[in-house]
């Protein structure tokens, strides 16, 4: 006799509607994504392009490399979000899942904490310019340990949604009835093609921030270098989005359970999985634009692609990461199905914290704009004060 | 019960929590105490136009956020991890009730963060009032995201009115949160100091300016020692009545208060007659001498805010082994296997005769099993309802040693009702016949009685009996 590993509800009941939280989940791991692919994927390619990029490569990686350690902070602190609403609105299927590979979950937080400081011995030395030996090796060690950590995140969320799986883990890392947490979801066959498809989307995403950066932050660098820029940035989102459509395919298609694909194809669902599938191609064509007129820039015949090409280039991207956030939240509840409601249960909502709570939200992102704009004007202030002098 | 549970071998997976919680909580601390600290010299550095502290400052920040921002941030959502895997049914309460409070503490913390990175990457180009302001803004976020998570931990310890009315602010203000925001905003400012002098002391090679350095630490230090004096007053005042107990009854918590109170007199007088009073004294042995009682004492300190909760996780609400208080009374009925999603799945898989249709257990036929069954589905029991707590056969508080030599009527006596034995232990949950099956398997680990003690009923003469001889 096969029973139920799902446990009951929570007697408090949810705090808020399941949309809300939901969509601050999504929301939240649409924002975290976004800094996240830039140490995933971006790190090693970066890596790379320093060592085999010539003159422009090497500009281009140092660049992005300098920036890393601010975008592994924020990328950890907007993961909180989707966590705190992920243990609030799928509770019953993230605890088992994590607990049954409670080790390798817990190793994450070692082996980023010696990443990120690896990051931060590359970075550091970069700034001062003098990479040493041994802080290449941090910087190198830090990408693979970023991309191992990548995967244990691959195996806990697929886990999440793999619940016929439980039993198979913990009669294999049972102990009198517990678990002895040395469990991991290999043997689900979505287990590589999400890692992978993740991976393939990290180069894209990369991409984009390359433009990004030569349209807007970039704006002093010399013309030559800001079409170099763009022309890489479209190849490599060409190879990323290659790749994401590759592992797609395998993911929804030769591995995903049933109910996971019809999910996705169900109602209106299915525009968004359709938008999901063709998004990328949509910014490789804006990147292809923004390369064009940043190569007739270069050769004196143009204007340089300016700040609003590059906004624009990182928003629509940032709209693909939001509809895959989405697609991959269908898919999941779909897979699901037929173990639990999640949208089900009794909402008990506590209204007067979160009114505070967004109110606060609102507030602070006012607090955080406007120091960013202070340091954006001391920045523009120094540049200024700097062309001045010359 | 409700989840899986996590076998960790000798340590058992709750002290894991508590070693995460205080390898944190030695640098978050410093990552408020440190941000007023910042803050208010950076002002003071700039209006006296000091430009050798103000240089050191500068030095600091970036340790500071070499530290906080990344062993800090990182050891923080540690400990979420560790207790969602330990303790996933208090964390999944916690989450449900305060999800909000954790939410405005994340506003907080993305703040906390964009003030740092300003603060310190565009510190000499900044404009001096703005650049002041923003470490004001990084100090007032990290205080206030001292103050929410200080409310929800403390509620831990004494949920006050929320059990009765599972109101946000009733479990938020609770009767602990104030001695423990005092408390702990005292702490910060102590061990700030503490990180200052230390690291002053290892980096600044001009005498003058490390005097400076250490007098000026050290004066938050001394209010943050008054504050945490008056805060564990009212904290103790606070504690519900089992906690008070618990820290005069347990001997291994007499100890760690002993450690508190100890290395808290000695900080105290090292940072007054040294820093304060003689700033020459700081070298960088004083300084790291300093700074390990400090870590002494809040190690201990966190260790003891943990242990007092006893029998409770969340006082009044949910026990140390994972069971709504209000729970017990419906597993004495059906059974703590029938009752727990795992524990009844692997009872069906591994014994289905015991086990009907519709989930529940059959006593009867649970007793009839044989012993090898028995004693494996009593060391379920014990993983379940005990390793929360304790080892089996050897290592933390292992249950072999503490009933070691015991009859099988005192383990019967234990069994039925563990908090009789000690009140820091939840009440048996479960029904007689799985009692039976506990104690069979408590029988089978315990250390026997030692060789060559004599036992009392070795001895011919009845106690009492000798003495009305005597009398007579
Ligand atoms: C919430 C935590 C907790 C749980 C759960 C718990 N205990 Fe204990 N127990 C303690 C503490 C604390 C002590 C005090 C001794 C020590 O470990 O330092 C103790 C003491 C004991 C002792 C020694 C008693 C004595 O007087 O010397 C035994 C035996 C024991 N427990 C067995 C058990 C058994 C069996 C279970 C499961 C039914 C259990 N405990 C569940 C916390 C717990
Ligand atoms: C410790 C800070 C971090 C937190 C709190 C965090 C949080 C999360 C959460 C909650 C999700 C799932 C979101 C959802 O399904 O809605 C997620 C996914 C993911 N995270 Fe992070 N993350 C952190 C750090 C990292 C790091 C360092 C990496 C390394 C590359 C990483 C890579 C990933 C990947 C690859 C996924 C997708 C996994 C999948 O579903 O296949 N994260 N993260």
């Amino acid at each position: 006799m096969a029973m139920s590993l799902i446990g009951p509800d929570n007697p408090l009941g949810h705090p808020a509607p399941y949309w809300f939280l939901v969509l601050f989940k999504t929301l939240g791991f649409t924002l975290h994504i976004l800094p996240m692919h830039l140490w995933y994927a971006g790190l090693p390619a970066m890596l790379l392009l320093r060592r085999h990029g010539g003159e422009h490569g090497r500009r281009t990686a140092d660049r992005t490399l300098g920036a890393m350690p601010v975008a592994i902070a924020w990328g950890v602190n907007l993961g909180i979000v989707p966590l705190l609403f992920t243990q609030v609105a799928y509770y019953k299927v993230f605890y088992p899942a994590t607990i049954l590979m409670a080790w390798p979950w817990l190793a994450i937080i070692g082996l980023l904490t010696v990443a990120y400081y690896g990051v931060y011995a590359y970075a550091l030395g970069l700034r001062a310019g003098r990479l040493a030996p041994w802080r290449v090796a941090a910087g190198w060690s830090a990408a693979l340990l970023l991309i191992a950590i990548g995967w244990l995140f691959a195996n806990a969320f697929s886990l999440m949604a793999n619940v016929d799986g439980w039993r198979g883990i913990w009669n294999a890392t049972g102990f009198a009835g517990a678990v002895l947490g040395t469990g991991l979801n290999t043997a689900d066959p979505t287990l590589w093609p999400r890692w992978l498809m993740m991976l393939g989307l990290a180069l894209t995403t990369t991409a984009a921030w390359v433009v990004f950066d030569a349209a807007v932050l970039g704006a002093g660098e010399t013309p030559a270098w800001r079409a170099w820029a763009s022309r890489f940035a479209l190849r490599l989102h060409a190879l990323g989005a290659a790749w994401f459509a590759v592992t797609g395919a395998w993911y929804v298609f030769g591995a995903m359970p049933e109910t996971g694909r019809d999910a996705l194809a169900a109602g209106g669902w299915r525009l968004v999985t359709a938008l999901t599938a063709v998004a990328p191609g949509l910014v490789w064509l804006a990147i292809l634009i923004v390369a064009r007129r940043a190569a007739r820039a270069a050769a004196g015949a143009g204007p340089t692609p300016g700040r609003a090409a590059g906004i624009l280039t990182l928003g629509a991207q940032l709209v693909v990461l939001a509809l895959n956030a989405v697609s991959r939240q269908v898919a999941q509840n779909g897979e699901l199905a037929p173990h639990l409601d999640v949208a089900a249960g009794r909402v008990n909502t506590q209204l007067g914290p979160l009114v505070l709570f967004v109110a606060l939200f609102v507030a602070g992102l006012g607090v955080v704009v406007w120091m960013l704009r202070q340091a954006a004007a001391a920045a523009a202030g120094r540049r200024r004060a700097g062309e001045e002098a010359r | 019960m409700h989840y899986p549970w996590w076998h960790v071998p000798l340590l058992t997976a709750p002290m894991l929590i508590a070693i995460v919680s205080v390898a944190h909580v030695y640098v978050s601390m410093y990552a408020v105490g440190g941000g007023l600290f910042l803050a208010a010299e950076t002002q003071h550095a700039r209006r006296t136009g000091d430009r050798a502290y103000l240089a050191y400052l500068r030095d600091h920040a970036k340790f500071f956020i070499l530290l906080t921002v990344v062993y800090g941030a990182i050891t923080g959502v540690g400990i979420w991890w560790t207790i969602g895997l330990a303790s996933p049914l208090a964390t999944e309460t916690l989450i449900h009730a305060f999800v909000f409070g954790w939410a405005i503490e994340y506003v907080f913390f993305a703040v906390e963060l964009a003030a740092a990175f300003v603060f310190y990457y565009y510190w000499d180009r900044l404009a001096p009032r703005t650049h002041v302001r923003i470490g004001w803004i990084y100090a007032g976020a990290a205080w206030i995201s001292l103050v929410l998570i200080t409310g929800i931990t403390a509620f831990m310890l004494n949920s006050g009115r929320w059990p009765q009315t599972h109101a946000f602010w009733d479990g938020f203000f609770n009767p602990q949160f104030l001695p423990q925001t005092l408390a702990r905003t005292g702490g910060a400012l102590l061990l700030a100091s503490l990180y200052v002098n230390l690291h002053a002391a290892l980096r600044i090679r001009e005498p003058g300016l490390l005097a400076v350095v250490a007098r000026r630490a050290a004066r938050p230090g001394l209010l943050g020692a008054a504050l945490v004096a008056l805060g564990s007053l009212w904290w103790y005042a606070a504690l519900p009545a089992s906690a008070r107990l618990a820290l005069v009854g347990a001997a291994a918590l007499n100890i760690l208060v002993m450690v508190v109170l100890g290395a808290s007199g000695v900080v105290l007088a090292m940072l007054y007659l040294g820093p304060y009073r003689r700033p020459g004294w700081v070298t960088p042995g004083f300084a790291i001498l300093l700074f390990c009682f400090g870590l002494a004492g809040v190690g201990a300190g966190e260790f003891v805010r943990e242990a007092v909760r006893k029998p409770f996780i969340i006082h009044d609400v949910i026990y140390g082994n994972q069971i709504w208080k209000d729970e017990v009374e419906s597993l004495r009925g059906r059974g703590y296997l029938a009752g727990g999603v795992w524990t009844r799945a692997w009872l069906a898989a591994r014994h289905p005769e015991v086990v009907t249709p519709g989930g529940a257990v059959d006593e009867s036929a649970l007793a009839a099993l044989p012993a090898e069954a028995r004693l494996r589905i009593g060391e379920v029991l014990f993983e379940h309802h005990c390793n929360d707590c304790h080892a089996a056969r050897a290592g933390l508080s292992a249950v072999a040693h503490l009933a070691g030599g015991w009859t099988d009527e005192m383990l019967r006596q234990l069994v039925l009702h563990p908090e009789r034995v000690q009140f820091f232990m939840p009440p048996w949950a479960g029904t007689l016949a799985e009692a039976r099956l506990l104690q069979e398997y408590l029988g089978s680990i315990a250390e026997p009685f030692p060789a060559g003690l004599p036992r009392g009923d070795q001895f011919k003469a009845e106690p009492g009996a000798g003495g009305r001889a005597d009398a007579r």
